[in-house]
């Protein structure tokens, strides 16, 4: 009877857990999380700090899921180290548990503001569904709010301020939100969004150090030009560090994440990891990537279950991610990897409408779409099928694409 | 636990007539069921793109929406049977 063992009970380890077990129903199978909860909706968690979600719907498994299953659940279990030599997982205080093949997925804790005070009560970092809670709480009680992050992370913070009635002030280093993706013109779209919910982007700024009051709560950010923003709630999200503590010493190749194929085999046999915390072989790109979406992370794990359970390179991974924000009266969507490429073409339609590609030799290999979602499935055929487009750009920003005004493939 | 089915699992099957559409709702009970729209696939975003912005109903047979839903995009929206 083959032991698999998962570290990580997040949509990526438990679309695993379900695959293994469809796929060896004799197979002994421990899904181990540090959490003291089962699987919940990661991305609904917003909805919750936002005040506007129950806390019920947000759950997707109990316990009783996976004893239904046959899967041991071991929640609040801290792994310390991994012997892939002796093929053991150590833990803090559930003893050792050996596997025969492991997953790997962990995910990210959220990165603190190196600077002073940013430790102090009142500046939340946003992950977990206890981080949610506490957002919540807090949120419902605060007057003034400053964020910290000017990227996908960060914005969820202005959402939560302006559905909870806190003005704020929004400290961006660049000119621009989430300046690697969008443009000016895109961006502005985006400020206004911001704006209408009471949240005030600032550019060019930063936060140099945070001043706190003698009960050690935040009541000021101070930017790098030595303006200060007060504030009784503060946001912080500028990125996440994977955790993998636990596999130092286990020679398992990690480059800001942990290396693996596309069958999500990291250089340690027998050992996978899928999830955010993967840096994988995006076949479609032709080159290492990394994405955080929850469809991404789901079909990781379903991928490298199929692959553990065959012992073999049996799937791999090929994905076109999404990422949608749905806080403003206009849908946004990304698509692919909209940060890469080495050409670009974009086209602003109205003042809520605004659409942007990015190619990589030729290829569409991610977007971003502002208020008008209707080419999303057309692009990301586009990203399967690996066309050559780029020279026919314009075809492509039209209002209304149609993919039948492309030139036909030429034979290569 | 409110998901009866997983996450894996397709959902029910529903005859090719049927059509659904989407009710914007101003909260949801404890007890729906949510999905937010990077939960679906994209034909089925494609779908609930076009029943939002046009306000029209879409089949059924060619999306992953369950009647009685709550889907969470520009605003929280219900699934409802036509």
């Amino acid at each position: 009877m083959t032991q698999y063992v998962i570290i990580g009970d997040g949509i990526s380890g438990s679309s695993a857990a379900e695959t293994l077990r469809e796929e060896d129903p004799d197979a002994k199978i421990t899904v181990i999380t540090d959490e003291g909860e089962p699987l919940y909706n990661r991305i609904l968690i917003k909805e919750h700090a936002k005040g506007k979600l129950p806390e019920a719907p947000i759950s997707i498994h109990d316990e009783d899921w996976y004893e239904d299953r046959d899967i041991d659940l071991s929640l609040n279990t801290h792994v310390t180290s991994v012997d892939t030599e002796g093929k053991v997982v150590h833990t803090h205080d559930s003893g050792e548990i050996p596997y025969d093949k492991l997953l790997v997925a962990t995910g990210g804790t959220p990165t603190q503001l190196p600077v002073e005070n940013s430790d102090a009560d009142g500046i939340h970092h946003f992950w977990t569904f206890e981080d949610a809670r506490g957002i919540r709480e807090h949120a419902d009680e605060a007057d003034r709010g400053v964020i910290v992050g000017a990227g996908l992370l960060g914005i969820d913070f202005a959402a939560v301020c302006g559905a909870q009635g806190i003005d704020a002030d929004y400290l961006m280093r660049g000119d621009r939100w989430w300046r690697y993706a969008l443009s000016a013109e895109g961006a502005e779209i985006m400020h206004e969004g911001m704006r209408s919910v009471g949240v005030e982007p600032v550019f060019d700024s930063g936060v140099d150090h945070f001043e706190v009051d003698d009960d050690g709560r935040v009541t000021a950010a101070v930017d790098p030009n030595g303006d200060r923003y007060e504030c009784d709630f503060a946001g912080v999200a500028i990125g996440l560090s994977f955790n993998t503590e636990f596999l130092r010493g286990a020679g398992i190749e990690q480059d800001n994440g942990i290396v693996v194929d596309e069958y999500m085999q990291t250089n340690v046999d027998d050992i996978y990891a899928a999830g955010d915390l993967t840096q994988f072989h995006d076949v479609l790109l032709g080159e290492q990537a990394q994405n955080g979406s929850w469809g991404s992370a789901k079909e990781q794990g379903r991928v490298a279950a199929i692959n553990m359970a065959a012992d073999a390179e049996e799937e791999g991974f090929q994905w076109v991610s999404s990422y949608s924000i749905t806080h403003f009266d206009f849908p946004f969507l990304s698509f692919g990897h909209p940060t890469r490429g080495d050409e670009h073409a974009e086209r602003k339609y109205s003042d809520t409408e605004w659409r942007r590609i990015a190619f990589k030799d030729g290829k569409i290999v991610g977007g971003v779409l502002i208020g008008d979602l209707s080419p999303q499935s057309k692009f990301k055929q586009l990203m399967r099928e690996q066309r050559v487009v780029a020279d026919q750009a314009e075809v492509l920003l039209e209002q209304s694409v149609d993919l039948d005004e492309l030139a036909p493939t030429q034979e290569q | 636990m409110n998901m009866a089915t997983s996450e894996l699992q397709s959902r029910s099957v529903r005859p090719e007539s049927a059509a659904v559409r989407l009710e914007r709702v101003p909260s949801v009970p404890a007890d729906a069921t949510v999905r937010h729209v990077d939960q679906f696939e994209t034909e089925t975003l494609d779908a609930i793109y076009r029943a939002v912005t046009e306000d029209r109903p879409v089949s059924a047979a060619e999306t992953d929406l369950e009647p009685g839903e709550v889907i969470v995009f520009t605003d929280y929206f219900r699934v409802e049977r036509v």
